[in-house]
This record gives C-alpha cells, structure tokens and sequence, in this order.
C-alpha cells in the first residue's frame, strides 16, 4: 500500500491536528506517518497531505489524550511536541497510536521497548531538562519606568532548543504573582507574559521583530555588581574546577546570565 | 552593649567579606520544601530544589549563604573566623540582609537565604539577631522563599523553636566525627551542645507533623528537616567512623542530608595536617557515594566497610566494591529480580531500575532496551543477565571484573569523576580520563 504523509504546521496544535486526521482517515496506522515543517526529500510512490492547524481537533484530540491517558503521560507527550527535533511529530504519533489503538494507555510512556515511545520520552526528557535549567539560569532586569507603565517590569531573554516558555511560565507565575514580568524566547520570537496579580499568557512577536535594547532601572547595574561579587566570593580557590562548572551549567546558559557576562 | 560595626563599610564590601567567610559551609540545597506563594509577597518553594548557579568550583549556588557576622568568641583551629585571626570583620544589619534577599530573588539569582553567623558575644544574643532578621524577612517583606538557618549551640531552646517556625531548613554542624576530635580541633565546641539543639529540632519535627495530621493549616516547623556537615582529613579518623556517625545521625536523628567537606587549611594551623596534593577531594567524593547508597539503595554501613577494612577502594566506586565482593548474588536476571536487588546492580540506578520495573510489564526486555533505559552497560554487563543470556561471555571473577572497571578507566572510558583526582596512581589514570568528563550525572541540589 501507498505511504501517506501527512505534513503539520511546527506547533503542538499542528500535530495534534495531524493526529486527528491520521485516524480519521481509517486506513490503519502502518502507511501513514506524521512529519512536522516542510517535506524535505520527495519519496516515490507517496502521497502528502498538506494539514491545517485546527483548534477544534486539537481540543478533541488534546480531550482524549487526558482523559483516556492521564495527566502525566498527557504533560510527556506535550513536552514531546515541544520539541526542536523535526522527528518529533512521528513519534507523538505512534505513541499515541501505542496507547490508544496498542492499549497500553495511561503506562504508554514505561513502554520504552517500543522505539516511537522511547524516542518520544527522550524528546519529552529533553524538554522537561531545558524547561528545568531555564527556571533555574534565566535571569531578569528590572526595565525604567515609562510615562505609560510606572510600576516595575522584570525583563528576561532567553535562547532555548526547545518551546519551554510555556513550561515555564507556570512556575514565575506563581512564585513572583506580585511582579510584572516578560521572558522572550530569542530563537522563536515569543513572550511569556505575566501582568501583576493576574494571568499570564503568550504573545508571537513575528518574524520580523527585533528587540530594541532595553533601558534599565537605576539600581539594575548595582545588584547585578552585588551578585558578581557573590558569586566570585563564594567559589574555594583550592578546589577550582571550570570543567566541572561548565558541566553543570553549559556555556549556552551563561551567555544570557548577568554573573558571567564579564567573561568578555 | 554596643556593636561594632564599622560604619562605612559599604553593602558591596560586607557582601564580599561575609559571603567569603560562609563559603565553608557545603549545604546549599532548597529542596524538601514545597510551597505556593499565596499571592501576598513573592517566593515559593520547589520539592526538588533549583540550582540557580555554579561557582568556579563547581559547586552549586542556590541560596544567598552569608554570614550574619564574623566576629566570633571562639577559637576553632580549623576555622578562618577564629578570634585570633586577623582578617577584616564586618556585620550586617537586619534590613540589609532583608535588601540582598528580595532583590537578589526577584532577580532569580537565587533560591533563598542561608544565614549562618559568627558567635558575636554570645549564642543567644547571635541567635536573636537571626531571629530578628527572618522574622522581618516573613513578616514585613513576605517572602515565602527558602530559608536555612543555622541553629547555635548553646543558645536557647526557646530561640531555637522560634527560628524553626520561620525557617524550610536548620541545621548544626557536628564539625568533627568524634567527640575527641572535636575536643582536640574546637576547644569551645562540646558534642554534648551540638547534639542537644539537635534532638530538639527533630522532636519539634516529629511533634509538627502530628499537629499537621490533626490542623492542616498549622504552621510548619522545619518543613525541610535538619543537616549537619562533618570537615574530612582533618584528623586521622577511618572512613567507616566517618560513615557509622552519618548512619547513625539518619537513623536516629532523621536528619535530611550528612554533608562531608574536605578539610582546606586556611589558617595553616601547625597542628593540622597541610595537605600538599590540596583537600581529599577523591575521599569526599566516596563518602558522598556511599551516602547516597544509604539513603537510597538500602545499603548498612556494615556492608560496605568493616572494622579490618574501615577505608573506601579508591580505584573502584563504593557499590562496584561491594558487588565485586559479593559475586553469590550475580548474575542478576533483568527480567526476573525485585527492585532491591536490581538498585544492586553496578551501572543500575533509582531511576532505570524503576523504569525496568515498569516496563517489563509489557514483555521481557533486552540489552538494547536496557540501554534505553539508560543502565551504564559497559559497567553493569558483568552483573546481569537478559533471558538467561550475559552480553558477551564474561568471567564472574572479582579480579577480572576489577581489572576490567579499572582499565575501563585507563581508557577514559570509565568512572567519570568530577575533579581532577589527587592519589598518586589514580592520576596517571585520571589524564586519560579527561576525555570522558561531560555527562557526568548531574547530581541534583548538593
């Protein structure tokens, strides 16, 4: 039988949309496969579908998926989706496929003898270990105040592999209620917004968008000469070892963290 | 009584003098307390923990470890605040610590405050200035991140129960394994004094939890439990002393966490040993192995040293030791044995041994899948059996087995250790090593 392939926008909405179609075409699960961005290299003897993101079917898929499979194994497979590898869309699908068509449901994800579920549970680990150090090395700055906005706002920029801002978000959201604050994913032009006291949510900035560089409050500058200084003095002389502190914290995340930006 | 704080000492150079005079303390972990903000102040607290840096030692920066003070009465000769010392003394004031702590965290530099101190002309007057400066940081400020405080011996129980209603986390340093050594080392210092705040923090732990059974909304005492930290190679103590102390603080204390910090002589005391291949980092590193063994792979001190063998292999990590030792028990059939045997297994660990446990439900599992899984082969093919097959034939052989790990090591391809390594001929080993540092495991909230 002829390969089908169905080709989804990069977003969780895409797959999710893909999925839906997958099984609505009742033609089994063998021949049909889920590719995520463009198609790259023609194959012979397929066909492609061209799939629109839709948010009913993603409700209707993103409902089952919860119900049927749980919540922590509904939160993997998000993470999965938000992966940076373009394999990711194939093996959400076949997980999928393992848990609602195989039966291994709400245990789909401890079925790592399947290859598409293992391989969809390292995407999930990857984004869940990113979305960690993020909450971890992401940095904010406290803006000046404008004529419109008086009230502080916490900057944060960001250059993840991943989508994590909207893993993240939750966790700000909660331990800084009180604060206005925004983290910008460089790499996919995203805000993550949270205004005081209130809900937070996502704002696409487009692809043209270029951040124009930031005024900073006053005291900005001397609490971030206060934490250079902490961080210098805390470290043993005797026991130096840059090695082992690049393993923990990986010179991608440095780059964005006002303690090490004095390397040069 | 009048305070002597130099007064135009700026924030900047109090912050570098008492950050560097905290620096010796290991504890710097923000997990075991989870808590959401409740919308009043900011901060909350994440069961896990979050490492927000890592210094050029590489170790992690989670909470804003100062000193209150410096200033200190007593004379402990390990220790670079001792009153005979003359190094530059500064303290803070309340208000500046609260300052640090809110925008530092705001910021998310950091997790939360660990404040220790000086003993400035008592323990109790030290201890209410601490007091006084967490209770302004929960109350005035609201902040709802982590707190570690350091309970002073000798000051007044009443302090104590106060401070540990304010703070996730309390501790006290037993500093020395033994009472002798701590006589010999810290003349003002009794075991008697450390050992009673103590049992006193684990009591109101212990009576907090029950009152929470019965009142959800009591006030929590502790929530993170209690750790102490022991100095290592100061004094010839074995390790088994070493680790039949920190066994006994987990059974019959419930501390949380046993720190063990390698001994750097800072004040080149001549009484103290000068370690010229620079602190036993390689020692640390196997307590700290063993440890973990303890507290999550049901390992007794007895079985990993003896009174006729009280020191750690330093060629071969703690469980590979005791699993070469204890060849009856191997090979271990993936597919058949129970989580406790399989968290036996060199190359096992928590985590693959649980997924082995749950993913065998959907059919026997093979050495590819295990590799999956995340089991270290190459360290645990010795020791296991898939379907009644080994990997490849090997010999169930202790000096084979060892011979094996270590030239695994040779090659760079063995046991990946954080540092540099200081014994004579672990260092021709640890040039080749170099080449295989980068995934080491990344060992959360030390």
């Amino acid at each position: 039988m002829e390969e089908k392939y169905l080709i989804c926008e990069d977003s969780l909405e895409g797959i999710f949309t893909g999925i839906y179609d997958a099984y609505a075409l009742r033609e089994g699960h063998e021949h049909v496969h889920i590719q995520v961005g463009e198609e790259e290299n023609l194959r012979l003897f397929a066909t492609y579908l061209h799939i629109l993101p839709d948010p009913v079917k993603t409700d209707k898929v993103a409902n089952t998926l919860r119900t049927r499979l749980g919540e922590h194994a509904y939160h993997s497979i998000c993470r999965a989706a938000a992966s940076c590898y373009p394999d990711k869309g194939e093996a959400v699908y076949r997980t999928v496929v393992d848990a609602l068509t195989a039966g291994s449901g709400s245990r789909v994800m401890e079925n790592l003898r399947n290859p598409h579920v293992a391989r969809c549970f390292e995407l999930a680990r990857f984004t869940a270990n990113e979305a960690h150090f993020e909450t971890e090395f992401l940095r904010f700055q406290e803006l000046a105040g404008t004529e419109t906005m008086k009230d502080s706002v916490l900057f944060s920029r960001i250059g993840p592999k991943n989508n994590v801002i909207p893993f993240i978000m939750p966790h700000f959201a909660d331990r800084l209620s009180v604060e206005n604050f925004m983290v910008y994913d460089e790499n996919r032009k995203l805000f993550g917004v949270h205004p005081a006291r209130g809900e937070w949510y996502l704002v696409t900035a487009g692809e043209t968008f270029v951040l124009q560089n930031p005024v900073w409050s006053e005291k900005e500058e001397a609490y971030q000469e206060l934490f250079r200084a902490f961080h210098q003095t805390i470290g043993i002389k005797s026991r130096e070892n840059k090695k082992l502190q690049r393993q923990m914290c990986a010179y991608r995340y440095q780059d964005y963290m006002v303690e090490f930006a004095q390397k040069g | 009584m009048d305070i002597r704080i130099a007064p135009q000492m700026s924030i900047m150079d109090k912050l570098k003098i008492l950050g560097d005079a905290a620096k010796y303390d290991v504890s710097c972990s923000s997990s075991g307390s989870s808590r959401k903000n409740d919308g009043q102040g900011i901060g909350n607290t994440v069961a896990a923990g979050l490492c927000h840096s890592f210094a050029a030692d590489g170790r992690c920066i989670s909470l804003l470890k100062i000193l209150f003070t410096n200033e200190c009465i007593y004379d402990c000769r390990y220790c670079v605040n001792r009153s005979s010392n003359d190094v530059p003394r500064a303290s803070f004031t309340p208000d500046e610590v609260c300052e640090l702590t809110m925008e530092f965290y705001r910021r998310n530099y950091i997790e939360g405050l660990f404040l220790s101190s000086g003993i400035l002309y008592s323990p109790n007057y030290t201890m209410e200035l601490i007091c006084e400066t967490v209770h302004r940081l929960r109350t005035l400020h609201r902040f709802q991140g982590y707190i570690h405080v350091k309970a002073i011996p000798g000051a007044d129980p009443l302090l104590i129960q106060k401070l540990g209603y304010l703070a996730d986390r309390m501790s006290v340093n037993l500093e020395m394994a033994t009472a002798e050594g701590l006589r010999a080392i810290a003349p003002n210092k009794h075991r008697k004094n450390i050992l009673k705040p103590m049992r006193q923090i684990q009591n109101g732990i212990t009576e907090n939890k029950n009152e929470l059974t019965l009142y959800k909304h009591a006030p929590h005492f502790c929530e993170a439990g209690q750790s102490t930290q022991m100095v290592i190679g100061a004094l010839p103590e074995s390790d088994y002393q070493i680790m039949s102390v920190a066994e006994n603080l987990y059974d019959k204390f419930s501390l949380k966490r046993v720190y063990y910090s390698a001994f750097v002589n800072v004040n080149e005391d001549r009484d103290l040993p000068a370690l010229a291949g620079g602190p036993p980092l390689l020692r640390e590193h196997r307590l700290y192995q063993a440890d973990w063994l303890l507290r999550f792979y049901d390992f007794k001190v007895n079985e990993l040293l003896t009174e006729d063998r009280p020191n750690f292999n330093t060629a071969i990590d703690p469980k590979a030791d005791w699993a070469v030792r204890h060849l009856e028990c191997f090979p271990v059939e993936i597919n058949r044995a129970d989580y406790h045997l399989l968290l036996r297994i060199p190359g096992v660990g928590v985590k693959s041994a649980r997924r082995i446990v749950a993913a065998r439900r959907f059919g026997s599992l093979t050495f590819e899948d295990l590799k999956k899984i995340g089991v270290v082969l190459k360290r645990a093919l010795y020791f296991i059996t898939c379907n009644g097959r080994m990997m490849y034939p090997t010999k169930l052989e202790e000096q084979y087995i060892v011979r094996n790990l270590t030239y695994q090591n040779q090659m760079g391809r063995g046991e990946r250790l954080p540092f540099m390594t200081d014994g004579t001929t672990y260092r021709q080993m640890s040039l080749f090593d170099m080449a295989g540092f980068d995934d080491m495991q990344r060992v959360a909230s030390i």
